[in-house]
This record gives structure tokens, sequence and C-alpha cells, in this order.
């Protein structure tokens, strides 16, 4: 029997039929305001968490996430 | 503009303890005590009152000659169950009981909506609730009438520490009285001075405050309105700009509504009655008829000291740990800082116990200090987000709170105190947890822990030669036996079965679990939970 590992945040391609995720994902988004998208975007990321539901998993997506931004101090 | 008159209500009646001159002022010589504790607030007098149980006289300095802090309202309002059932070993449960108000239901509201209840009554086994609501000073009050009724505790009121130093085997302590000023030493010497312990800083040990920029303001008051006996809890109140509002009943049918206030207010401002008036009418509507008992605008911060034993000097409650008030880790914590340190001192000065013991002491409230820092940040910053984002996101977690059960689980509020584990340690190699209060075959544990000073082993599903072979080692540690059915609530509480010995100490901590335990697998346990090994020890009490 093996044991399972806690696995690490997947980079390699995992969504099934990603044209159709993405085609979704902005037309979700389709009419919204600004501010209504970034509230929107910020609920999404919550329910996605949560089918992730591996907390190591959750933090390395935070951290690569925030890699692409400049570096500055984080409070 | 407003042309209602204000009412407040008459101030509480709190007593007075008289000074009286101790021998100590005009001895030649400094008197040597075992335990000096200075304050005589929760931490000190729970220790106090702890210590008279367990057979140690402790002398207590307290600066002024009542209980609460002049001019102000109750600091604590929320004891939870821990502290509870220290105070049901203390004997003063029932008055508590009577005087506070036992809840345990809570609701978080977003807007109008309400998002979540939680019923802490669900995970509770214990003879004890899981809270009881008491204005801080009415318990400080009771301690302080136990500690007298129990006798041997010198309680000194008007007496101020000036200064303390260390010696070689002892602490000295310079005290200023009405009556002037004398010299005593202490085998061992504690601060429970407070957040703003002179004796502390005067030492220079460093917390590392840290002062939020959140301001709130506390408005105590008493009206005839329908409101439930539960927690409940704003994160962005419609009746206060967006912003969180606490609502809470204490004994006397007095409501603390606690206001989140924007953070460019003035303290001043807001806490005039015409102004904090306006907020209850915002909320509870024009017709309700009310009268202040207190307003107090606050600022919180935290802090927290590094080392908690300081040679023979050991800081507890508010002098050694600071959090914000979200979650009642505060006072309680103070409270278990004192019944953790108590029977260490006890079996200590008893010479039950290697000195090194105390170190525990350090090792394992530290360690709940660190925690509930935690717990308490991570709640503070989700009532009070820095940055539009973090608004944004909090937003996301409400909107979908109302629908789902995992955003629920991310509203917070405030994670209810609760009796923190200890990590492994050389005193308990599996770590440690609190044993609830739970009624068994006619008795309960805290019965059970008494008045003595000694642990208890829990042997379960024991037969009478089993429970005769572990006896033996009554003689030789600070421990009684006795036989638990696999069957019964306790057992099922600590989740054991039949041949398991648990060796509960006198905190009602778990020191060891025990599977097919042998005599000689349980005093391994109790030389470890003592830390001493049995010549040592023996040596000490010869």
């Amino acid at each position: 029997m093996t044991t399972s590992r806690p696995q690490a945040m997947r980079t390699d391609p995992n969504i099934p039929d990603a044209d159709g995720f993405y085609e979704a994902l902005v037309a979700a988004h389709e009419g919204l305001s600004d501010e209504e998208s970034n509230d929107l975007h910020a609920r999404l990321v919550l329910l996605l968490a949560n089918q992730v539901g591996d907390q190591k998993v959750l933090l390395a997506c935070i951290a690569e996430a925030r890699q692409d931004v400049a570096e500055r101090p984080q409070r | 503009m407003s042309t209602e008159t204000w009412k407040f209500a008459p101030p509480y009646e709190l007593p007075q303890w008289p000074f009286v001159a101790p021998p100590d002022l005009g001895a030649g010589e400094p008197i040597r005590y075992p335990v000096v504790i200075a304050g005589g607030g929760l931490a000190g007098l729970t220790l106090a009152c702890d210590l008279a149980l367990r057979g140690v006289r402790a002398v207590v300095l307290d600066e002024d000659d009542t209980v609460g802090v002049k001019g102000a309202s109750s600091r604590g309002i929320c004891y939870a169950q821990k502290s509870l059932e220290i105070f049901e070993r203390f004997g003063i449960y029932e008055r508590i009981r009577e005087k506070g108000i036992t809840w345990s239901v809570g609701r978080t509201f977003s807007g109008d909506d309400e998002l979540y209840a939680f019923n802490l009554k669900d995970d509770s086994h214990s003879e004890q609730p899981p809270f009881i609501n008491l204005q801080q000073f009415y318990l400080e009050w009771f301690l302080v009438d136990r500690i007298v009724e129990l006798g041997g505790t010198d309680l000194r009121w008007k007496s101020r520490v000036l200064q303390v130093e260390e010696e070689a085997e002892a602490v000295r302590v310079d005290v200023e009285t009405p009556a002037g000023r004398y010299t005593l030493e202490a085998d061992w010497f504690i601060d429970a001075t407070g957040a703003n312990s002179r004796i502390r800083s005067d030492l220079g040990l460093e917390v590392h405050p840290s002062r939020s920029t959140d301001r709130w303001c506390i408005t105590d008051v008493r009206f005839k309105v329908p409101v439930a006996a539960e927690r409940w809890t704003w994160v962005d109140a419609p009746f206060n700009e967006g912003r969180s509002v606490w609502q809470h009943l204490m004994a006397d049918g007095v409501w603390r509504l606690d206001y989140q206030m924007a953070e460019d207010c003035e303290p001043d401002t807001i806490s005039r009655p015409e102004v904090a008036g306006a907020r209850l009418r915002q909320q509870f509507g024009p017709g309700v008829e009310f009268e202040f008992v207190w307003i107090g605008p606050y600022q919180y911060r935290d802090h927290l000291l590094e080392n908690f034993r300081v040679g023979r000097m050991l800081f507890i409650g508010d002098s050694a740990h600071v959090v914000s008030p979200f979650g009642a880790r505060g006072g309680n914590n103070g409270i278990q800082d004192a019944a953790n340190l108590g029977w260490k001192l006890a079996l200590v000065l008893q010479g039950e116990a290697s000195e090194s013991l105390i170190d525990s002491y350090q090792a394992e409230r530290h360690a709940a200090a660190v925690e509930n820092l935690t717990v308490c940040r991570r709640t503070a910053r989700f009532l009070a987000p820095r940055s539009p984002a973090e608004h944004r996101i909090r937003r996301a977690v409400c909107t979908l709170a109302r629908r789902h059960e995992f955003a629920r689980r991310l509203a917070n509020t405030g994670r209810m105190a609760q009796a923190n584990a200890y990590p492994p340690s050389a005193w308990a190699k599996q770590g440690s947890r609190s044993v609830q209060n739970v009624a068994f075959e006619g008795t309960n544990l805290m019965r059970c822990l008494g008045r003595d000073n000694r642990f208890l082993g829990l042997a379960v599903g024991a037969d009478a030669a089993a429970l005769a072979s572990l006896d033996a080692l009554a003689a030789l540690f600070p421990i009684d036996f006795r036989g638990v059915e696999p069957t019964s609530p306790l057992a099922a509480h600590l989740g054991v079965e039949r041949g398991t010995v648990v060796v509960v100490r006198p905190d009602a901590y778990v020191a060891a679990t025990l599977a097919q335990a042998t005599p000689d697998a349980v005093a391994a346990a109790m030389r470890d939970a003592l830390g001493v090994d049995e010549r040592e020890r023996l040596a000490a009490v010869a």
C-alpha cells in the first residue's frame, strides 16, 4: 500500500477543455463594472479554493500568484 | 439636533477591604514568604485561591482596596468553560452561575442577514456551560470572599510594589503602604499586575507591543427590549455605518454594546452621551427606553513576554500576554495561567516535585499565548480590513456565507476561548489536553480533584487486584487512583478503553494516557510529570 503524500501544486495542464473554460470565465464578466468583476473574482477564488481543499496546495497557489507582482514588502 | 436627555444608572456598589498594617512594618529583617503575588486581579486572585486550596499561604499585594478598575466598568465579560470548571473546584461556581448569564448560542450577521449561528453546547460534556457572562469585578469579588473564607492567604490592600530585586535564593520586594514602606522576601514572586506592569518594565523585559489602529466604543446600557441572551455580532451593521457591532448580556440586566468606530474618529466625541445615544437609537429605534451604565472608547493592542519565568519571578495574565478582545481569550487565559502554575508551585514548595517543573509553566502557557495571539490577530484582521482588496475578499466571504457552509467557516467574528492543548514536552511526552468536568458514577472530575494537591489516575475497567497494585504508587507519588467503568461518560469523553490508565494532573490536564498500563508505566509518567526521579524525590521529602 502506498501512503498518500500531500499533492504539490499542479502546473501541468489539468483543465479538460481549456478554451471552453476560458470562454465561460470571460463570459461571466460580460456587462459588469470593474467593481462587480472584481467581486466576482473574489467569490470565484473562494469557491475554487474549497474545491482544492488542500492547505499546502492553496498556500503554494497564493505564493505562485504573488510571484508576478513587482517586489514589495508584504505587511 | 436631538433634545433627548440621557440618563445614567447609579454606579456599581463594590466592596472595600481595609488596609491592615502587616507585621513586616517595623520588623528588623525582611520576613520570608513562600509565594508573594503582586496584583489582585483575575489572574492573581485565581492563583491565590488555588494555592490556598493546595495548602500554600500566599501574600497578595494590591495597590487598591476594592475590585475592578477605578473609574471604569467591567473589562472582561465572558468566562469560558475551563475557567468555570476551575471555579467549580474553588467552590464559587454556583455563585457565578446565579449572578451571571449562561449562554451558548452565538449569531453572526452581515447587513440585515444572519450568516450563521453556533451552539457551543453541542461539543460540551461538562457540568459547566460553555460560557457565563459576568462583569469582571463580580468574579474578583467572589474570589476575594472565597480566599477570605478559606483562610491562610494574606490579602494586603493599599500595598504597592515599588521595586523587586532578585537575590540568590529569593526575591526582595519593596512595598509602599499608607503606614509606610517595608521590604519582604519571597521564594517565588508572581507579577499579576496587568498589561501595564511597571514591575515588568522596570526589569527591562520587552513585550514587543503592537497597537491596532482599529477603534471601538463600548456602551454598557440597561434597557427593556426583548433581546436574546446570545452573543450577537455584526460584521458590517447597517445601523453602524457598515462597521462591526457586538451585543452581549451581562449580570444586572446590563447589555454590553461594542461599536466599531472610524479609524480617524475622536475618542472624546464618539463617547459623548448624545453621540453614543444616537448610535443606540440607530440600532434599537426611537422609542426604546434605556440608561447608560458606562461609555468607554478604546483601541486594543497585543503583546507577548518572551519568558514567563525569570529566575524566581513568574509573570501571569496580562503582564505576560495581551490579545485583542475577540473570543474572550484575555481574562480566561490569565485564569488558566494561574491554574497551570498553582499546583506546580505547591508541589515544588512541598518538596514533591523538582524545581524544574516550574519551567513547564513557560513551556505550556507561552505556547498557549502564542496560539491565542495568532487566533485573535486573525479575527482582528477580518474585522478591520486594511485595504479595498481586503474589504472585497471579506465581502465575497459574507456573500457566499449566506448560501454556503464552507464560506461561513471563513467568516471570523471571534473563535471563542477553549482550554488550549499543550505541545509535547519533557513533562508530558504525548502533549497535554484539558479534560472536561464530566459527571460520572455519582461524582464529577472537579470533585475528584478536590482540595488536595494530587494527581488522579483514572483506571478504566480496572478490577480490585489491578487497583490495589496501582494504589501502591500513592505512597511514592502524589496520585490517587479511581476505577472508571469503560461504559461511563468519562471514559467516552477521554476516548479510552478497558486497561487504560489516564493520569490527570491537578489542573485537570492529562499528563499521560497509558494503554494496557502497568504500575511501572504509571510511575514513569509521574516521574516525567513531576520532573523528578524517585531518588531525588525521596531525598527531597526526607
